[in-house]
């Protein structure tokens, strides 16, 4: 056993500052030249796909030529051969689960959140630590500490596993209301240096609890140096009350089903790890690379998942992406999440984002958790159409609040909605805990 | 497959503080890895009774605040050659239990509560259609034990008693805990925890807040 050196500034220095060369010569090697052979002679959905596109692996001699002809695959291709073949794995399994010398290696079953239909089932090979490390180092948590991990059970141990992995132990702490108290007194009794997650419900159940017990936030939470915030994004008035509490968050999004992608001491956009994904992002074209720094589309190929690889995985998440360096000293990939494209819609040539109206709507006190929805028939609609969440119907009632927030909607966005507001429990029971559908149909 | 950190470099003496609930009382409760490898050797026999095998799959419906209890679960399934799925035990993420026991055919469901049930049937889903085809629906509380019996389901019961596990079968109702482990006493009424091996946090007839009464070697029954 080593002993991890608190002081080093990164966890993997070697993998974290790789000089950009030798990141693609090694992403190259990786994709073309085991990735790619593997997935397709095993996977059967990645297998069909590239024989209707009449694409082999041994045709592709570099990643130009994997731009220009590897076919994509989307969450619906996944349901589709799902339901097709009763495949619960969607055909991207690519061992044998009745393999008995597999057992050690594929232990467990989980699942995607299941925000946009049914949960899509995710095999897991018991690994131990994750990449996640690296992030959990950022955050300055450091051997021998406690970190607060506050999550869900149905992505498994890798986070636990992961703290472990910086030499810290885990505190368990449900995501949900009723724990939040314990929230408080773990924070309070055992000091945490982490946290992993807080989410825009978490932050409105505390602000309630805080509000009731008289809480002082900044005392109970002194010990973090830092916390990751997932799920979704989060409004401005949100991020500054948790900055008020003395909290530095690290924003984390999803990396297109392969990963996730999390901010550094910079706050200039999430890293995302490129000896573990291969990230593209295209143009509004769907086809064309969109530039450096561009917003695009977020295509995310697996470099070391090999149980059930995603290749080519048009994400639906419209991101801004850069590969350059960033102050940090990491010299990996950043990604600035932007939306879905799912989500967007357009209103008299006006095209809208949940993201874009999210500060007017938190700019009302009655409405400033920031709880909302987007109703969404079809991209392109004759109104804007808001359902938004309340905590009280305001001094002058719900016609008068719904007036407001319509106001502060017009100003941010051009568009006068139709605003139809809901008690905030009509959408935090949308769920899962740490996110709630942001586009609903009407 | 690659590992980012490899291996664990520096583990930490506490694998992770759970917590033991008394009488609505939240007790912090540290264990090692040991604790929690040693629990899964005692809990696979019990898994095993429910009918889980070699190939076969158990969803763990759960809270992440149960980990020193359940993560011993998910390490027995593979003792056993068994895998493992997870949900949470929460009517939010209920649609994630039907739809992962319609999807994976679980041999055993073990966990559902009563918040569980409500979620299911807020669902608009029959208890009896989503489990119909479970060899075992192992109930966290009397209440889910009730509404899957009367649904016409095979159940058993789970009981975290302290920081271990007693777990029925749907055909014996005493609750089967490992008496070589662990030691239950009766007192007046109350359940009393000792553990006989070594554990990071020991108990000496710990109150478990549990009523019930001791049958036999190894098999208690809860008060009515």
């Amino acid at each position: 056993m080593t002993t991890l050196d608190p002081t080093r500034r990164y966890f993997s220095p070697e993998i974290e500052t790789k000089p950009r060369a030798e990141i693609e010569r090694q992403r190259d090697e990786r994709l073309l030249g085991d990735l790619l052979p593997w997935a397709y002679e095993r996977s059967a959905l990645i297998r069909e796909t590239w024989d209707a596109a009449g694409v082999r692996p041994d045709d592709l001699r570099s990643i130009d030529d994997f731009r220009e002809q590897a076919p994509f695959i989307d969450k619906d291709a996944i349901r589709a051969f799902r339901d097709r073949h009763h495949d619960p794995y969607g055909g991207l399994l690519c061992l044998d689960p009745d393999d008995g010398g597999l057992k050690n290696v594929f232990s467990a079953i989980f699942s995607t959140s299941g925000m946009t239909g049914d949960p899509t089932p995710a095999p897991y090979a018991g690994r131990g630590p994750s990449f996640l490390v690296r992030e959990f180092w950022e955050l300055g948590c450091r051997p021998g500490d406690h970190f607060l991990h506050c999550l869900f059970t149905f992505r498994g141990p890798g986070i636990h596993d992961t703290v472990r992995g910086v030499g810290a132990t885990p505190v368990f702490v449900d995501h949900q209301p009723e724990d939040v108290p314990q929230l408080f007194r773990f924070s309070r009794e055992l000091r945490p240096t982490g946290w992993y997650t807080l989410s825009g419900p978490l932050l409105m159940m505390i602000e309630a609890a805080a509000a009731e017990t008289g809480e002082d936030l900044e005392e109970t939470f002194r010990s973090y140096s830092g916390v990751v915030f997932a799920g979704e994004p989060i409004g401005p008035r949100a991020r500054a009350r948790v900055e008020s509490w003395g909290l530095e968050l690290f924003i984390q999004t999803s990396l297109g089903d392969v990963g996730a992608a999390t901010e550094c001491r910079q706050h200039d956009g999430c890293h995302y790890w490129e000896d573990t994904a291969f990230i593209e992002h295209l143009a509004p074209d769907g086809v064309t690379p969109a530039g450096d720094g561009q917003r695009g589309e977020l295509v995310s190929t697996t470099l070391i998942d090999k149980i059930a690889p995603l290749v080519r995985y048009r994400s639906d998440d419209i991101v801004r992406r850069t590969t350059e360096p960033c102050a940090c000293g990491r010299t990996h990939g950043r990604i600035w999440p932007l939306g879905r494209k799912g989500d967007e819609v357009v209103v008299d040539g006006v095209s809208v984002l949940p993201g874009d109206v999210w500060g007017a709507i938190e700019s009302i006190p009655e409405t400033e958790a920031g709880l909302f929805q987007v109703v969404r028939d079809r991209r392109e609609m004759d109104a804007l159409r808001l359902r938004v969440g309340y905590a009280t119907p305001g001094p002058r009632g719900l016609s008068d609040l719904s007036a407001r927030v319509a106001d502060a909607v017009h100003e941010a966005v051009g568009l006068e909605p139709v605003v139809e507001l809901v008690e905030h429990d009509v959408l935090l029971r949308q769920g899962p805990p740490h996110k709630i559908p942001r586009v609903t149909q009407g | 497959m690659v590992s980012f950190a490899a291996r664990f470099e520096d583990p930490p003496l506490v694998w992770g503080v759970g917590r033991v609930t008394v009488d609505d009382e939240v007790v912090p409760w540290p264990v090692s890895s040991a604790d929690v490898d040693d629990e899964a050797e005692s809990l696979a026999p019990r898994l095993a009774a429910l009918g889980l095998g070699d190939g076969g799959l158990v969803l763990l419906v759960s809270l992440l605040s149960q980990a020193i209890h359940v993560v011993p679960f998910e390490q027995a399934a593979g003792r056993l050659g068994a895998r493992y799925s997870s949900a949470d035990a929460t009517p939010f993420d209920a649609f994630r239990t039907v739809a992962l026991t319609r999807q994976l055919t679980p041999a055993v469901v073990l966990g559902i509560d009563s918040r569980v049930c409500d979620g299911i049937e807020g669902l608009g889903r029959g208890l009896g259609d989503v489990f119909v085809s479970v060899g075992a629906v192992v109930a966290a509380d009397a209440d889910a034990a009730r509404r899957l019996a009367s649904a016409g389901l095979p159940v058993a019961r789970w009981l975290r008693l302290g920081p271990t596990s007693a777990v029925s079968t749907p055909t014996d109702d005493a609750l089967v805990y490992d008496d070589a482990r662990w030691r239950v006493d009766e007192e007046d009424g109350a359940l009393l925890l000792t553990n006989l091996v070594p554990r990071l946090t020991g108990c000496e007839r710990f109150r478990t807040g549990v009523r019930g009464r001791v049958l036999g070697p190894g098999r208690l029954a809860l008060e009515r």
